[in-house]
């Protein structure tokens, strides 16, 4: 439990920011044309790995996802981003995995092989914000969440977690400790044509889930309700700026 | 049975947030009389909200300098234990969505994060954003505790009344009651506070707040959003966290859960999805309009006003049109 750390990072395989969602009956579906990426969180943790390994400090990241097939497209990106092997815990095609069941195959399969487990402070699909936190209890390690920063000293590892656009916390995690990374100022990067080329002929390893968890829920899916009723502006686009503008003029700010 | 609220903590002192807390509780009770316990989880903070100092409240003696997710999660597992809540809630801020999902470990339950909506009729449902906000997600769970955390801003704050005897009357014998819990000394870590000092109070004081999200596409796009601002007295331009995670934008100026939250007069999002973590920062705008090109985008689910247009088509109309006046 030193360095080099040994390190996992979560990733999660999400639709991207345009994609188009139907409701199947109770139950969310994606059109055949979504375009899938990495959610944007796991691209900072796995950055705050790969910055650690330019720094000499591990040589052995590992990523890993749970999910149907098409989440390998996510690892193999992984790979090319600079990670050096990826797994695959095969479950169903289900977007509305529950975060426990989740966080128990990923502890099942890390076990104590890891010195650090990165995982993204949410999902930006689910947005649950809890796996990090379940894997580290699980395994009954150190964690920090909302962190925006990772220093290192030796064997000392300090994670700056965001508390609000002002007010950050600082304190040393002992190792072997769970992180999950806040999006921050730092650019994840991308692949190199190196990595590329390497991560094409890599294998990704194949995970079997453990049995369905013992924590259940029910649970279905709908169309938001208003709030407030929304008065859409109509007609062409000169009539909308009109409308605007007298809108603003009776709410007094122009 | 009974509910467990943990305060939230902000700035050193109680997040007066907390007080929403209390009307959630309130929803979850309905007709049955039901204890409500106050958590304050250390000891050393302000308490310089009205927070109902008339329920039961049991502190966490754990300095917050000595902050320690892992400890407190086991405590508050315990204690919920030991007084046997059925119902365990927090809001959902970055403090305290820390550790309330470890606390589900020690029951093989489960967490709901990030509720927007109870529902009590028959069943009692929790209804939170998911699929970036674009589908709402209920779920109904038989175990218990049920361990929840709640979007700033969806409950209106508790305020007592004294026609409400649904909680007060039960727990007149307990009131002020303080409970301390302490929690072993190898379990406490040194945290030091940094406070970005943040002299910019423009979103505090601007009567219009232009919001712009990750579709202004760069920095230099930014000057149209800009232009649009002069056009009012007392404007001034917010982003989404994306916006600034990419510097397009200083994190000052960031509005969500994460940043700030806002009470403008007029807040007029432009290209802004309006996923739950950045709804939660606008709620207390007067009048909210949306720019959008896409009409499916959740952020017109909570405007009062919606324009289907491309930024970059519409925004410059707009000042051609104020131009002429």
């Amino acid at each position: 439990m030193s360095i080099p750390y040994k390190i996992l990072v979560c990733i999660k395989q999400v639709p991207d920011a345009n994609a188009k969602i139907y409701l199947e009956k109770t139950k969310p579906h994606y059109d055949e044309k979504t375009v899938y990426v990495i959610n944007r969180y796991d691209e900072y943790a796995l950055e705050e790995a790969l910055q650690l390994k330019d720094k000499g400090l591990t040589h052995y990241i590992h990523t890993i996802s749970a999910g149907p097939d098409r989440i390998q497209k996510a690892l193999r990106r992984s790979l090319e981003m600079g990670a050096d092997e990826a797994y695959h815990i095969v479950t169903g095609d289900d977007d509305c995995a529950i975060p426990y069941y989740v966080a128990q195959c990923i502890t099942d399969f890390a076990k104590n092989e890891y010195d650090i487990i990165l995982t993204g402070v949410m999902s930006q699909d689910a947005m649950n914000q809890q796996t990090g936190q379940l894997i580290a209890s699980m395994l009954g390690y150190n964690y920090a969440t909302g962190v925006t920063g990772i220093q290192t000293n030796n064997d000392v590892i300090t994670v700056t977690r965001e508390l609000d656009a002002q007010t950050s916390m600082q304190y040393a995690l002992k190792i072997p400790c769970v992180i999950a990374v806040q999006s921050s100022s730092i650019i994840p990067r991308y692949p190199s044509l190196s990595n590329v080329l390497r991560a094409k002929k890599q294998h990704i390893g194949m995970i079997k889930p453990i049995m369905s968890s013992q924590v259940q829920y029910h649970s279905f899916y709908t169309i938001p309700q208003k709030t407030t009723e929304c008065e859409f502006i109509q007609g062409r686009t000169d009539q909308k700026v009109v409308e605007l503008y007298k809108i603003l003029h009776r709410n007094a700010v122009v | 049975m009974c509910i467990l609220i943990i305060a939230d903590i902000k700035n050193n002192q109680i997040n007066p947030a907390t007080a929403e807390l209390f009307t959630a509780a309130n929803t979850i009770a309905k007709d049955i009389i039901t204890p409500v316990y106050l958590l304050i989880p250390c000891n050393d903070v302000k308490i310089t909200s009205n927070y109902r100092p008339d329920v039961k409240t049991i502190v966490i003696g754990m300095s917050i300098y000595n902050y320690n997710a892992q400890g407190l999660s086991k405590a508050i597992a315990s204690i919920a234990h030991d007084i046997d809540a059925h119902y365990i809630i927090g809001l959902h801020t970055p403090f305290t969505i820390d550790f309330l999902p470890s606390i589900s470990i020690e029951y093989n339950a489960h967490c709901i994060t990030q509720v927007h909506t109870i529902q009590h009729d028959e069943h009692l449902t929790f209804v939170r954003g998911s699929c970036s906000g674009k589908l709402d997600q209920y779920i109904d769970i038989d175990n218990k505790p049920v361990i929840a955390s709640i979007a700033p801003g969806s409950f209106d704050e508790y305020i007592a009344d004294d026609t409400d005897n649904s909680i007060n009357d039960t727990i007149n014998d307990t009131i002020n009651e303080v409970t301390q819990i302490t929690i072993a000394a190898a379990e406490k870590q040194l945290c030091t506070f940094i406070t970005k000092e943040n002299k910019d109070s423009s979103l505090d004081e601007a009567d219009i707040i232009i919001g712009v999200g990750k579709g202004i596409g760069s920095k230099d796009n930014l000057t149209l959003i800009y232009n649009f601002a002069k056009i009012f007295p007392h404007s001034a331009v917010a982003g989404s966290r994306i916006v600034c995670d990419y510097g397009w934008l200083p994190y000052s100026k960031q509005v969500g859960i994460t940043g700030k939250s806002i009470a403008p007069r007029v807040y007029i999002a432009c290209a802004i999805s309006g996923s739950s973590q950045h709804i939660a920062g606008i709620k207390g705008a007067k009048t909210i309009i949306a720019i959008n090109k896409d009409n499916d985008a959740p952020i017109f689910n909570i405007s009062h006003y919606g324009v289907v247009e491309d930024i970059f088509t519409f925004i410059p109309q707009f000042l051609e049109y104020v131009k002429r006046l």
